[in-house]
């Protein structure tokens, strides 16, 4: 039964390809709507009953589905994030309809990839084994590189879009490795039969797995490839971030975390990775002057945040944090896509529409005060919860996260200053309403992220906390002054940074900075020397490996000359000279017989006297 | 029985056709393809009565030739040669609906498919080793002159090349058989019984020397690599069709008969060489992708995948042999990983080439750069190319992923460390099919393809019938690993 959760939105995005293209917009948006409502009430119902599944290839390789912490909020913090964001996309990308034709193969194709998406991760969430789990996991991949290459038409984008495409799929490669690894020590691809691999293997299977989850979450050194993520559509951007393809990563490692404790450097791996990746994000923001990568380095530097939560032994804190992230940045994203219609560009320079859009600028206000993680909003408390997490290992590793912390309050002001500012800059490109719809999902998305602010009373927290089974660090209070003091900080040094009007446009090693340190120039020439060591190959192919046989043949066709001119005057010749000598032989005795009486006795008496030598010779010898 | 029925029917089409003179092209199509069909019927009709409890050769028909020589007509199946004789037949049908223009031949085009069908399943459906030899050869005359008479650009030479290649390596195949069969106490080219006795075990050089014969044969059909160069020309000129056949059918005999022959027949031997083979595998793994990224012919692309793919099932084949660790569920995953990949290959690659025929037809241009943005153009073409690509990038939900899944957990049970190499590959797969995705269907269009048509209804609908194969064997594998693993069980086991 529990198959139904994500086969469900699978149908359903079957059913809107083939039969959207010739429905009305409105229409094509209520039937996905629908299905995303569906796969919501089916997992809360698959939940209350705890349902399960299994579905047997062979006898080795068996596909199960079961209900977890982690799987279970993620089955339900899926689709309902991806609710606002499904009715956006279709406001935000479809053409309006004018007559009565229908939206189009683009748009259908669209709509139906994002609900494949939703169905997809839900596969992945609720995967009971490896393979299933690698199963979703490929999909996953293979629906965000049709969503990126939306706009296919763009010499660029295609591109793009395979980047994204190859970056994660050296990480699944982690996971295949993984599957194998548990196989080969317990004959099983169970979640469960980690828990008793031992040594060597698990260990394979813990690298495998961090492989996997670092590549989809976008951590260092894989981090670049949310910017080539970046062509696409501005609401895969916001399903992408929130809830599925980078989400997914920080799922697995929450999901098996407690089996994968067990080797020694998987938790100090995963804090160091973490770590790393939030203060290098947050100085890639910092530096980055397009809309949409500024809030791609931020989404690698929260999932950061999360990893630390994981390897500091918290996995619950980093699923709080994670939803309190969906809820803000799906929105911080829509409304950048409301701004890029409006300036015509995603270039942070050409913006502050603070005057041209005042609801928009007010309502995206609370989501970039909840990424600076200012009281009283959700997003504040976990990545508080982060900080006390971090402070159970060490304490320089707290004050190491509450920077990460001021760099994200030090962005996301620099953001929302610059998007929304109040010094309106002349000649924009672009000059579009949005649309109620548009307004409405980003209203909702900005009122859950509200809501959560309700975490910060603990009898609220505690609801969510104990039904769940997790356990939450205790902090200092001195920490939680100096980590909200710091956020402080990074709201001052956001706005004095965006103040300096030279300082808008990043300069310089700047650039540098902003572009993940050169992470993608570094991808970008291992691939090329990929492709060049092909072709070189492929010559090498031509000109050296089918040499042999050319030459064999080469060898086989003078052979065959040679026969035909030196063998052939042998094989010729050795008949020939032999018919020749017969013929001079016969002539010889022809001449013998003269017909004159004396040469015949004279040939008597020779042959005589040779009978009689022979026999002489026979007598003494 | 039914397995005769099955080999007679394309070759008493094929007489059919050559004994009608005045009969259109159409006609001729129609004809082939009902022949084809029906032959496909039976072996669906065999498939329904196989018994995956039984014992490992079923159907069994067997009328004697030359008893003194232990000669005869033997047919029958295990559960893998059940699977790709069907493949193949299926993919048959397919090749003779797929619309192609024969010139003023056509009756003789479909003549000689269909005799190369009968050659075709032969080779899988043969238990004695006589006639495997004889239709393995057979089938390198009907792909002569199809590529010969009906290919393009330099076909005569390619076809010359194909033949004289692989001849030679039918020959070594030849002395390997004779070498098997004069082991024996009382000969017989029965391959029951040489499965049974195992004849070569512990005979050392001897044995050493008739497998390499075997295996350098069929590596060459294979194709392995170094031996693999006749592939590329064959497939760049043959007609689309044809390189659909060679890839589907052709080359699975060098990998089917593996596992028939020094697999089955002897296998202390393959055991003692199955980390040299796997080896081999890897390097042609990662040498075929690597070349295949680096082509920019669309169809040579897909001819260096062949070779990547067939890598895999060498690897399988290499790993279930291998007796270094007593793992073996992991080794029966992958010799049921070698087969299903030869399944998966078949279909894949016959759509690919199929598609790439398509291409030829509408611009006689294989060049990659000469295409762009056909997407909006072409939809259906896109669609099918689409979904063949990721299905041979190994994307789950479709079959290639079945089977590379598979051959790899297998591998690393047995050599993690060409498992984790060998893995790079379908990396190195996917980047080149996005590549090519990329400069085929998307961007802008240029102005010379304005008006490139969409697929006719016979193109797509041929097309369908594959990517339904594709996608039924990628999300519910049941039906085939259930007869797979009725024989992988047997031979993996009964060591």
């Amino acid at each position: 039964m529990l198959w139904s959760v994500p086969l469900l939105p699978l149908l359903c995005a079957l059913l809107v390809y083939v039969y959207g293209r010739w429905c009305r917009r409105a229409v094509l948006i209520l039937s996905a709507v629908g299905g995303v409502i569906v796969a919501l009430v089916l997992a809360a119902v698959a939940i209350m009953n705890d349902w399960g599944g299994s579905y047997r290839w062979s006898e080795a390789l068996v596909l199960t589905l079961k209900l977890s912490t982690p799987g279970m909020l993620f089955t339900l913090a899926v689709p309902l994030i991806a609710l606002p964001i499904v009715v956006y996309s279709g406001y935000h990308e479809l053409p309006r309809n004018t007559g009565r034709e229908g939206v189009g193969g683009n748009g259908a194709r669209l709509v139906a990839l994002i609900v494949a998406f939703i169905g997809a991760m839900q596969l992945l969430v609720l995967a009971g084994d490896l393979l299933t789990l690698l199963i979703a996991w490929e999909l996953v991949g293979a629906c965000s590189w049709a969503l990126i290459s939306h706009h296919w038409g763009e010499r660029d984008i295609p591109r793009d879009a395979a980047t994204a495409f190859l970056v994660t799929r050296l990480g699944d490669l982690g996971l295949y490795i993984a599957a194998a690894a548990v196989f080969a020590g317990t004959g099983s691809f169970g979640y469960t039969a980690l828990g008793v691999l031992d040594g060597g293997l698990l260990q394979v299977a813990a690298a495998g797995i961090i492989l996997a989850a670092a590549a989809k979450s976008a951590q260092i050194p894989f981090s670049f490839w949310l910017f080539a993520a970046m062509s696409g559509p501005v609401s895969v951007s916001a399903l992408l971030h929130a809830a599925t393809m980078v989400a997914a990563g920080i799922y697995l490692l929450a999901r098996l975390q407690p089996e994968l404790a067990a080797v020694v450097w998987f938790m100090p791996l995963t804090v160091t990775i973490g770590l790393a990746t939030a203060l290098a994000g947050g100085v890639v923001a910092t530096f980055q002057g397009h809309a949409k990568k500024l809030l791609a380095a931020s989404t690698s530097a929260q999932y950061g945040l999360m990893w630390v939560a994981i390897g500091a032994g918290f996995p619950g804190v980093a699923l709080l944090h994670f939803i309190a992230h969906a809820c803000l940045k799906a929105g911080m994203f829509l409304s950048a896509g409301l701004a890029e219609r409006h300036a015509g560009s995603y270039r942070l320079a050409d913006m502050r529409l603070g005057r041209r859009m005042p609801r928009v600028a007010v309502i995206t206000l609370v989501s970039s005060l909840a990424l600076a993680g200012i009281f009283p909003l959700g997003a504040a408390w976990s990545k508080e919860q982060v900080v006390s997490a971090a402070s159970h290992q060490s304490l320089w590793l707290a004050l190491l996260v509450a920077v990460a912390g001021c760099l994200s309050a030090l962005y996301a002001t620099r953001f929302q200053l610059l998007a929304y500012g109040w010094h309106e800059r002349d000649g924009l490109l672009g000059s579009r309403i949005s649309s109620v719809p548009e307004l409405g999902a980003l209203a909702a998305l900005t009122l859950a992220t509200l809501g959560l602010s309700l975490w910060w009373s603990p009898s609220a927290h505690q609801a969510v906390i104990e039904p769940l089974g997790l356990s939450l660090p205790s902090g200092h209070l001195w920490l939680l002054a100096l980590s909200l003091g710091l956020a402080v900080l990074g709201i001052v040094a956001g706005a004095s940074m965006v103040r300096g009007e030279r300082s808008t446009i990043p300069h310089g090693w700047q650039v540098h900075a902003g572009e993940w340190f050169g992470l993608p120039k570094l991808a970008q020439g291992a691939a090329a020397t990929t492709l060049t060591f092909g072709m070189s190959l492929a010559r090498f192919d031509d000109h050296v490996v089918d040499a042999g046989l050319r030459g064999t043949a080469r060898c086989a066709r003078w052979l065959a000359r040679w026969n035909a001119s030196r063998a052939e005057w042998l094989a010729e010749g050795v008949p020939g000279g032999l018919s020749r000598l017969t013929k001079w032989g016969g002539q010889w005795a022809r001449q013998a017989q003269s017909g004159q009486m004396h040469h015949y006795y004279s040939g008597i008496v020779v042959g005589f006297g040779l009978i009689v030598v022979i026999l002489l010779l026979g007598a003494y010898l | 029985m039914i397995l005769s029925t099955a080999l007679a029917l394309p070759l008493l089409g094929a007489i059919a056709l050559v004994g009608t003179p005045h009969i259109s092209a159409l006609q001729a199509r129609r004809v082939a393809a009902g022949f084809a069909s029906l032959s496909l019927l039976a072996l669906v009709v065999a498939w329904m009565g196989f018994d995956p409890a039984g014992s490992l050769f079923q159907h069994v028909d067997e009328v004697n030739w030359v008893p003194s020589l232990g000669m005869a007509y033997r047919v029958g199946v295990d559960g893998i040669a059940l699977v790709v004789a069907t493949m193949s037949a299926l993919l048959f049908v397919a090749a003779i609906l797929y619309p192609f223009d024969a010139g003023d031949q056509p009756r003789q085009y479909y003549a000689w498919l269909l005799f190369l069908q009968t050659m075709s399943l032969g080779v899988f459906l043969a238990l004695d080793l006589l006639l495997f030899y004889v239709f393995f050869d057979l089938t390198l005359v009907g792909m002569f002159f199809l590529i010969g008479r009906w290919g393009h650009g330099e076909a005569q030479t390619a076809a010359l090349k194909f033949f004289l290649y692989t001849f030679a390596g039918s020959l070594l195949l030849l002395l390997g058989i004779i070498g098997l069969y004069l082991s024996l106490d009382t000969p017989t080219f029965d391959m029951r019984v040489l499965i049974e006795q195992q004849p070569l075990a512990g005979t050392g050089l001897y044995a050493g020397l008739i497998f390499l014969g075997l295996m350098l044969g069929l590596a060459i059909k294979t194709p392995l690599v170094p031996l693999h160069t006749w592939l590329p020309p064959a497939h760049v000129d043959a007609p689309g069709p044809a390189s659909a056949i060679l890839a589907g059918v052709l080359l699975k005999m060098g990998t089917y008969g593996m596992i028939r022959l020094p697999f089955a027949m002897m296998h202390v031997t393959f055991a003692h060489y199955a980390l040299p083979i796997a080896i081999i595998a890897l390097v042609a793994i990662l040498y075929g992708a690597l070349v295949a990224l680096g082509q920019k012919n669309l169809k040579r692309r897909i001819a260096y995948t062949s070779i990547n793919h067939m890598g895999y099932t060498v690897l399988g084949i290499a790993v279930a042999a291998a007796l270094v660790s007593d793992n073996q569920a992991a080794r029966q995953l992958a010799l049921t990983g070698a087969t299903v990949e030869m399944v998966a290959h078949g279909l894949i690659t016959g759509a690919l080439f199929l598609i790439s025929g398509s291409f030829w037809q509408r611009t006689g241009e294989y060049d990659l750069d000469h295409y762009g943005g056909l997407a909006h153009q072409a939809p259906l073409l896109t669609g099918f190319t689409v979904l063949a690509a990721f299905a041979s990038l190994g994307m789950p939900g479709l079959a290639g992923f079945v089977a590379e899944f598979q051959v790899f957990t297998g591998t690393f049970a047995v050599y993690p460390w060409l498992a984790v190499l060998g893995i790079i590959g379908i990396l190195i797969t996917a980047a080149l099919f996005l590549d090519m995705l990329r400069r085929l269907f998307f961007g802008r269009l240029p102005s010379h393809l304005g008006e490139f048509p969409e697929l006719g209804r016979a193109e797509w609908g041929v097309l369908a019938v594959l990517a339904l194969g594709i996608v039924v064997i990628g999300v519910s594998p049941r039906f085939l690993l259930t007869l797979i693993e009725a024989s992988s069980s047997v031979l993996v086991g009964g060591r």
